[in-house]
């Protein structure tokens, strides 16, 4: 028990303890209240039920609790400030605020002493303008300060004992007993109450999370030319991505990282996606969409915040590209192994009105546009140094020639190894590939009609495998048959020799059946089809190549040697899980 | 799938003349098919292409049935294809054939087709 040594006037009637004050109910107020302070999580309940237990088990007129303020409420005035939280008495101080150090409350709080003033009308240490403004006469009072293992919280005064008597050493030595779990439970109530706030705060941050992983484009596996992916570091992202096709054919992609982390830059990001969508649609080229944005973006934006972004399209087929970045990372276009960068065409977004941004139109010409959010070349290596431009270009490298789904899923690994400091997203477009790990069958036999039962058997093996319907399975048996035996007849001929590949691919929904030969180019005009029920002999074949493929074309040999014959057929009736 | 070698026989039965085939009938030996069954034809009698052990048939094969069924229309010959397998009926029916041939389900029925 620390009391104040500072007691200018002795009491002027030093009277025994009175009856009321008996050891016995004194423990037993102490227990009571104690019980229900402990059990008590709600901040102001534990406050009104201090204050109104310690009034009327100590006869006194009236009663306050303070609370130092804690300046995380919004209201830095609060900071260092002592507030009347909640009172009982004839006059309601509720509110009423002290600095540390002012008044006989402000002095508990500094000196973490309990004060006792016997009479309040001479003792310098009363804070006289609360009684001048509410009318109420202080005669003696006790105020102790509140306090845990973190410091002072508040002080807890009682004014004026009911019975007319100046407060005691004993009354300051009840209240200071009293202060102690009052403390413990404010403390309790705040760690609750900030504990609730936090579950809210995860809660709206999932649905934040949801919600921006909501507005990114679902992977598409239809031979799509554009590819996006998004990493966050954090739990809300500032990256995004989006493609969407056009009425013309083409295809619009974006992909932006929003400045800052958190809850802001997560709605901003949520904002500009959709700016760019929309602006997109409209076919605008790249520069004029990125400048319709820019200003959009500089009339809402808020200060500070900007927005890095790339957006542009590309043909079905992803063999060309035209584009715009703002403020965005050079854009890496890997061909055979060699790079090139095409570099930002204009600062980010919302920072200033009547922006200009360059564009790039660009044959890919069988390569891959890598654009990266400057996450990527902000990882950081074994040494801490970020990887920058030529860690990135290292990086697609050694992943270039996997699969789309092998490359993506080596550079994210790649990134996440090398220490993720930053949102990374990623936005590949290229020509879609028949994508090696999908290659279900690969066959070189020689041209010649004995061999066609074997490659037969071949194929059908492989079909049995994806699960196919054995009719629909042996029709396209017998289209690839035709094929093979119209190779040998009409392309090879009565000179023989030669030999035919056939590779059997799935590409999403689609199965791909490839025959290639090195016999010369066929003329595809002499090639017709005729109506099938016709007894006339010949041109069957291709009446039943055409009535089982959705789809067959005949280009010239890789090299301008050879045919290449592709014959597609949509099975995406089958189940995945067969696979 | 019943794997046979490819087989072609011909034998003569009460007014028919039956062409026994089994395997699978492609480019690889269907000429060998044309010829058993043109020169049965020539027989001056009905003539069935037995085809129930034949797993598989291309164009090529089709093309041999075709022939002889025309053959045979011009002699004003009977022709049928005898106890059908359901591979060949697959093909039949995807290039529209299968109501062009008459179709029985043996050899007796020849006769009278």
């Amino acid at each position: 028990m620390i009391r104040s040594s500072a007691r200018p006037l002795p009491p002027p009637s030093v009277a025994p303890a009175p009856a009321r004050m008996r050891e016995a109910d004194t423990l037993a107020f102490l227990a009571e209240l104690s019980q229900a302070l402990a059990v008590s999580l709600d901040l102001r309940q534990t406050l009104s039920e201090t204050v109104r237990r310690v009034a009327e088990f100590m006869q006194v007129e009236g009663a306050a609790l303070f609370l130092l303020g804690e300046g995380s409420d919004g209201d830095a005035r609060s900071a260092g400030v002592l507030e009347c939280r909640v009172c009982v008495g004839p006059v309601d101080i509720t509110g009423a605020r002290l600095a540390v150090g002012q008044g006989v409350v402000g002095r508990a709080e500094a000196e973490n002493a309990t004060q006792v003033v016997v009479d309040a009308a001479n003792d310098a240490r009363v804070w006289r303008e609360g009684d001048d403004a509410t009318g109420f006469v202080t005669t003696s009072l006790v105020c102790a300060p509140l306090a845990t293992a973190n410091g002072p919280i508040g002080a807890l005064e009682i004014v004026n004992r009911r019975d007319g008597r100046a407060f005691t050493d004993a009354d300051a030595e009840l209240l200071g007993l009293v202060a102690a779990p009052a403390a413990l439970a404010i403390n309790n109530a705040r760690m609750a109450r900030d504990l609730i706030e936090q579950q809210r705060l995860k809660r709206e941050f999932d649905l934040a999370r949801r919600m921006q992983r909501s507005l990114l484009p679902r992977r598409r596996r239809d031979g799509f030319p554009v590819t996006g992916v998004n990493r966050p570091a954090h739990e809300i992202s500032g990256d995004f991505y989006d493609y969407f096709e056009l009425a013309d054919g083409r295809v619009g992609f974006v992909v932006g990282d929003v400045s800052g982390k958190g809850l802001d830059a997560a709605l901003l990001m949520v904002r500009t996606a959709s700016l760019l969508r929309w602006a997109g649609k409209d076919g605008l080229a790249p520069g004029a969409w990125l400048a319709r944005a820019n200003e959009e973006l500089c009339e809402t934006a808020q200060e500070g915040r900007f927005v890095c972004a790339l957006v542009g399209y590309c043909d079905r087929a992803g063999t060309h590209v035209t584009f715009a970045g703002a403020g965005f990372p050079p854009v890496v276009v890997e061909r055979r192994g060699a790079f090139s960068e095409f570099g930002s065409g204009g600062p980010p977004l919302g920072i200033l009105p009547g922006m200009v941004f360059d564009q790039h139109a660009i044959a890919l010409e069988g390569g891959t546009l890598y654009a990266f959010s400057d996450g990527a070349t902000d990882v950081r290596d074994a040494s801490g140094q970020p990887i920058g431009g030529a860690g990135v270009r290292e990086l697609i490298a050694r992943h270039a020639r996997a699969s789309l789904d092998a490359r993506v899923r080596g550079l994210l690994d790649d990134l996440k190894r090398l220490r993720l400091v930053d949102d990374t997203t990623l936005l590949i477009v290229e020509a879609p590939r028949a994508a090696a790990p999908d290659v279900l069958l690969a066959r070189s036999v020689p041209a010649k009609a004995e061999e066609l039962r074997g490659l037969r058997a071949a194929l059908r093996g492989s079909l049995d495998e994806l699960g196919l319907d054995p009719l629909l399975r042996d029709r396209l048996v017998l289209a690839v048959d035709e094929a093979c035996s119209n190779i040998i007849r009409h392309a090879y001929g009565a000179d023989g020799g030669g030999s035919i590949g056939l590779q059997l691919a799935r590409c999403g929904p689609w199965l791909r059946f490839e025959l290639t030969d090195s016999a010369p180019c066929s003329d595809l005009a002499r090639m017709k089809p005729k109506p099938l029920g016709d007894c006339r002999c010949g041109g069957m074949g291709l009446a039943l190549i055409d009535e089982v493929m959705d789809d067959w074309r005949l280009e010239r040999g890789a090299g301008g040697r050879g045919n290449r014959l592709v014959l597609s057929k949509r099975i995406d009736e089958i189940d995945e899980g067969n696979e | 799938m019943s794997a046979h070698a490819n087989e072609v026989a011909t034998e003569r039965g009460e007014g028919y003349v039956l062409v026994r085939l089994a395997g699978e009938v492609d480019l690889s030996w269907s000429q060998q098919v044309r010829r058993a069954v043109l020169a049965a034809i020539e027989q001056d009698a009905a003539v069935g292409v037995e085809l129930s052990r034949v797993s598989y048939i291309d164009s090529s094969g089709i093309a041999a049935l075709v022939e002889g069924f025309q053959a045979a229309r011009g002699r004003g010959s009977r022709f049928a294809l005898v106890a059908v397998s359901d591979a060949v009926r697959a093909v039949l029916e995807l290039a529209r054939l299968d109501r062009v041939f008459v179709l029985v389900a043996t050899p007796d029925a020849l006769p009278a087709a």
